[in-house]
């Protein structure tokens, strides 16, 4: 059977008030979010500015890293197509569709996450540590994003569990825009970051 | 698909019998849609164009402006389109920019102390 042949059932304006009162709870979630990430950037670039006055002991990216990196901002940023597409299928009742696209969103989260960990592995290799000037900052300001990261693969997994029992349709998917809206906001702000901590070091 | 807002579909709809019209339709804005595709490819030659300028090793009074200037337009694609900030309330809008505006007064404030 086609699934888009399936009438939704439509929705309460209870249900409707409801959804706009989430999707507003959300939005003050990631704006609490932005001010985390503002202060740990602040944080990384008054750093870099106080050791390369003061001291020159800052790290300078190999080659190696910044491809690394380069791949893993590929990567996020695929993811976030992939949640869209999902988003995309639903509004048109393609359960299948987001289901396929929410565990390639939450592949993409995990090699992202393997990504950083093969970089960090290659920094602790090379000495660094969060008793350094630079360790302390950007161990911080990745980890940190990394763990928002770990979070979404959880919250995408969980998603997909809910769509695996038919809970979403074309009138009501807005639990999985809400992911959504978290999915592209920490894609966001590894786009920052990657321009921040490695383009302008 | 016509754009319907949530009040002109109560005031039109207000009959719940099983066989009249659905009485509450779906709520979600419909808007243009941009080609999400289009979007990553913006964004994936961006990041190529970033990196390119970082590897030509360009002035860094020249590169450090342009890498920024080029990071906050794929942040606002990202917001804009992925995000649906064009085409959502305004609050939303207001609620995420009001922050990004003091993230960015923070970070310059501290950047200047030095």
């Amino acid at each position: 059977m086609n699934p888009t042949s399936v009438v939704p059932r439509p929705i309460s304006a209870e249900t409707e008030h409801a959804n706009a009162n989430r999707k507003f709870g959300i939005w003050l979630f990631l704006s609490s979010e932005l001010l985390i990430f503002a202060g740990l950037m602040g944080a990384f670039v008054l750093t870099r500015r106080a050791v390369f006055v003061k001291v020159e002991e800052w790290f300078t990216p190999t080659t190696f890293s910044t491809s690394l990196v380069s791949f893993n901002t590929f990567v996020l940023l695929a993811s976030s197509l992939m949640v869209v597409l999902g988003i995309d299928a639903i509004r048109v009742n393609d359960n299948a569709k987001l289901k396929r696209y929410l565990l390639l969103t939450a592949l993409f989260g995990l090699v992202f996450l393997g990504g950083q960990a093969v970089e960090y592995t290659t920094l602790f290799r090379e000495g660094q540590s969060f008793a350094k000037p630079f360790g302390t900052a950007f161990f911080t300001l990745t980890g940190i994003h990394g763990l928002h990261v770990f979070a979404g693969v959880i919250w995408c997994m969980i998603t997909w569990a809910v769509a695996r029992r038919g809970t979403f349709t074309a009138n009501n998917y807005t639990t999985v825009e809400m992911f959504g809206l978290y999915w592209h906001f920490v894609d966001l702000i590894w786009v920052i970051i990657f321009t921040v901590v490695y383009l302008t070091n | 698909m016509t754009n319907i807002t949530a009040t002109q579909a109560q005031a039109t709809h207000m009959d719940n019998t099983p066989s009249a019209p659905s009485a509450h339709v779906n709520t979600h804005v419909e808007h243009p849609h941009t080609s999400p595709v289009l979007v990553f490819g913006i964004l994936t030659i961006a990041t190529i164009v970033e990196i390119a300028m970082t590897v030509l090793k360009l002035q860094k009074d020249i590169l450090v402006p342009l890498l920024l200037g080029l990071s906050f337009s794929k942040a606002s694609l990202v917001a804009a389109y992925y995000m649906h900030l064009r085409y959502e309330r305004w609050i939303y809008t207001a609620v995420f920019i009001a922050p990004t505006l003091f993230a960015i007064f923070l970070v310059l404030i501290l950047t200047s102390s030095i």
